[in-house]
């Protein structure tokens, strides 16, 4: 080397803090860099072209042909001296030059004859890497061959300038994404809070409204109703939409008539329908009547869909039909239209009508009202049903919202036949059992108005005391009491005083898994709050119709135990068989221990179990068992534990009783 | 299948692991698994019983539940790396959901942690891994 000093550009450190802000250094290679490499060879005409960086002691190739090394000390590198220019370095023989005679790059290694190479420039001003042509022989580029280069680093840098804007729109992305779910939570939440107090305002409006008023308190109550009405409409939404996103919602398998509920829906929106509108419903001739799948979601689903039709449609008709479109032995195939001649939808629209807070004019929720969550709950009841949901529109013609849905046969077991009506109930005697006094006083005036007696026991134990002395012909059984909740009343009804007295759960939870709980602990029938005067009376006649329905059996997952077994079904029978026999006698142990309140025997207990409920999948007692033990840890057992007892106690009977089934 | 190179079932040694859990279910199922997949395993349901065998016995590969009567499974694996100064591959196991537990464990010189319930196709798939960069 001539000249033994290193040449450095004037502002380096800055040039190098720029050079980080791409985050570019040892990244992988990517084919827009290694384009624009090949265009330069191609260009020039040079067997080896590269694009590199250049940091405190290396230059590193995001690209390169014809080197086949990832980096170079930054000392013996040619474009060390281009970062230092403004503009192209071009040497057209390396053996004339005097910097670069004896430059080893030239003397031996890649025996450099010719180099080219523009400098990297940010928008900033700063050199932070090169793009350059290399070749064993002299050369000399001409005009358009420089002005090439030139862009093409141009180019370069718009590539990284993209790149790292879009490293920061991801990075913005998932903010976003992690605030949409918080506000999510929230709203889910938010909603379950004002249910319940809502409930007490919808029903008390209910009751006033069934009083002696005049004409204008009439019309105020009508009012209130009306705005409770839709407020409760809207939260439900939310809390559905919140459900469904959290994969909390499940579809149910019961039996329905589906004519009914059908000719329900029609009944409801008639009253809707706008003067000059002609409301039809039209189901096929041989459509069935029962079958098994989710009524209350098709209700949703179709009560909503026509609300829309009736809301849009001035003049013309609206159409609710369901045709059969396939039978086998085991489903009906049934195609569900919405059609109306209302004023329809832009084709631009039509894509995001079913997002969230979308509607298909921006002055809609103006002009007709709503959330705009009505038709993203609608999509995604139809695809938890496992269909897609798909709607024709013309603007100023009307729409088409149409899905098919599959549902099983019901069995004709299944069937419950209908014989009760409301007027041979008689006069009734109920118990309630709830803590809340608003609640109870709501329920009160209800029952009183059906013209049933009612008694209040403000828990549990108060609730088994009445029971004790009294004859009733129901319960009403709040969850969550203090003393002895529902669960645990339930329990010792039906365990302790053999009684088989209908118990009705009355709930503001209505999550999944709580209903199938209810029914695990013997309860008949399950209403959720804030509940509906008919649904109540429906539940109560429901109740009283029907010899006691044996509870949903519990379905075992076997995949897990089968997996270690290798297929080997007698290991695997003989693992139910010591499941079976070892379970029933470490609950007793664990019930001893829980009650003389050894937690450390508790403990151990419960770890124990939790391995043995895990291998064959029953999540809900190994959570049961881990709450369990981990309050046993802290040493003193809450009313978690109980209430975990309780349940563990009653599904290791049912489990036990069904692998033993097998 | 990822095991290839590490199916013993051919081979006249087979690889010998020791099992030690405390639940007989989970301990009989995971010992039927792995012998099922060619391995040779003793299986304990005390960690002392498992300690003294550890010692008396050449294995390839120890597994562990944290849990036990006798001895715990870090009070195991403590031992082994201190006192018998061994660096046999250990595997721990434990339904602790404690991130501390997880942190207690590779410090004690654990090779891996799984958290319960473990999928036996995982376990496999890491105790491969581990005879592997062994062998």
């Amino acid at each position: 080397m001539n000249n033994p000093q290193q040449p450095i550009p004037h502002n380096e450190t800055e040039r190098l803090a720029a050079l980080r802000r791409y985050n570019i250094l040892d990244t992988l290679p990517e084919d827009a860099f290694d384009d624009a490499t090949r265009l330069v060879s191609y260009i020039c005409g040079v067997p080896i072209a590269h694009i590199s960086f250049i940091d405190e002691n290396r230059q590193w190739f995001k690209s390169e042909i014809g080197i086949g090394v990832s980096e170079l000390p930054r000392e013996i590198t040619f474009c060390r001296y281009t970062i230092m220019e403004s503009e192209m370095l071009e040497i057209p023989d390396t053996h004339s030059n005097e910097i670069f005679k004896d430059d080893p790059n030239v003397t031996d290694g890649f025996k450099v004859r010719f180099y080219a190479g523009v400098p990297l420039t940010t928008p900033d001003g700063y050199n932070i890497g090169t793009i350059c042509a290399v070749d064993h022989v002299t050369k000399k580029l001409d005009e358009s061959q420089r002005n090439a280069l030139n862009i093409v680093a141009k180019h370069v840098i718009n590539q990284l300038e993209l790149r790292t804007k879009n490293n920061e729109l991801n990075a913005q992305k998932k903010i976003a994404e992690r605030a949409v779910l918080a506000k999510d939570s929230f709203l889910a939440n938010m909603s379950h809070e004002i249910r319940t107090p809502l409930n007490a305002v919808i029903g008390f409006t209910d009751l006033l409204a069934q009083t002696k008023l005049d004409i204008i308190q009439r019309d105020y109550i009508d009012s209130v109703q009306i705005a409770g009405e839709n407020l409760l409409l809207i939260v439900n939404d939310i809390l559905d939409l919140s459900k469904i996103e959290s994969g909390n919602l499940a579809i149910e398998d019961q039996p329905f008539d589906l004519k009914k509920t059908l000719k329900h829906i029609y009944d409801l929106l008639k009253v809707k329908v706008p003067e000059n509108v002609e409301f039809n419903l039209f189901l096929d001739a041989d459509m069935p009547e029962i079958v098994v799948g989710d009524q209350g979601r098709l209700n949703q689903i179709l009560v909503n869909l026509t609300g829309n039709a009736l809301k849009f449609t001035q003049e013309g008709d609206v159409t609710v039909s369901v045709k059969k479109m396939e039978e086998t032995d085991e489903h009906y195939l049934l195609r569900f239209s919405v059609k109306d001649t209302g004023i329809g939808i832009q084709e631009a629209k039509l894509k995001t009508i079913f997002d969230r807070f979308t509607q298909a004019e921006e002055s809609t929720t103006r002009r007709f009202g709503g959330t705009g969550l009505g038709l993203n709950i609608v999509k995604q009841l139809v695809e938890l049903h496992n269909s897609e949901i798909k709607v024709k529109s013309r603007e100023g013609r009307g729409s088409e919202f149409f899905f098919t849905l599959a549902y099983k046969k019901a069995s004709d077991i299944e069937i419950v036949p209908e014989s009760f009506t409301g007027s041979n109930l008689g006069k009734l005697k109920i118990l309630l059992c709830e803590d809340n006094v608003l609640n109870q006083k709501l329920v009160k005036s209800v029952i009183y108005n059906f013209g049933f007696e009612l008694d209040i026991a403000e828990h549990g134990e108060a609730g088994i005391e009445l029971l004790s002395k009294n004859e009733y012909d129901l319960i009403l059984m709040d969850l969550q009491m203090p003393v002895k909740d529902g669960y645990q009343t339930t329990q010792y009804i039906r365990d302790e005083m053999k009684l088989t007295i209908p118990i009705i759960a009355m709930t503001a939870h209505s999550l999944v898994g709580e209903q199938e709980l209810c029914y695990n602990m013997g309860m008949d029938a399950y209403v959720p709050k804030p509940f509906k005067q008919a649904a109540l009376l429906e539940t109560i006649k429901t109740v009283l119709n029907k010899d006691h329905k044996p509870a949903p059996k519990r379905k075992i997952d076997f995949s897990l135990i089968e997996e270690m077994a290798c297929g080997n079904a007698d290991f695997t029978k003989e693992m139910v068989h010591l499941f079976t026999e070892k379970i029933p006698i470490e609950i007793v142990l664990l019930n001893e221990a829980y009650k003389t309140n050894n937690s450390d025997t508790v403990r151990k207990l419960a770890h124990n179990m939790k391995s043995s409920f895990d291998i064959f999948l029953l999540a809900d007692l190994s959570d049961c068992v881990s709450v369990i033990e981990e309050e046993a840890k802290n040493g003193s057992f809450t009313v978690k534990t109980r209430e975990k007892m309780s349940i563990l106690n009653c599904e290791i009977i049912e489990v036990v009783k069904v692998l033993k089934e097998l | 299948m990822l095991c290839n190179s590490y199916c013993f079932k051919t081979n006249t040694y087979a690889m010998r692991i020791i099992l030690s859990e405390d639940n007989d279910i989970l301990r009989k199922s995971l010992s039927f698994f792995l012998e099922s997949k060619g391995f040779t395993v003793d299986q304990f349901s005390d960690g002392k019983d498992a300690l003294d065998a550890i010692e008396a016995t050449s294995y390839d590969l120890i597994l562990t539940d944290i849990n036990m009567p006798g001895k715990s499974g870090m009070e195991i694996t403590q031992y082994v790396r201190q006192t018998i100064g061994s660096d046999i591959p250990i595997i721990i196991f434990t339904s602790s959901g404690v991130e501390q537990t997880e942190l207690d464990s590779f410090d004690m010189g654990a090779n891996e942690f799984m958290a319960k319930p473990v999928s036996p196709a995982v376990l496999l798939v890491r105790i491969n891994k581990l005879l592997k960069t062994r062998a």
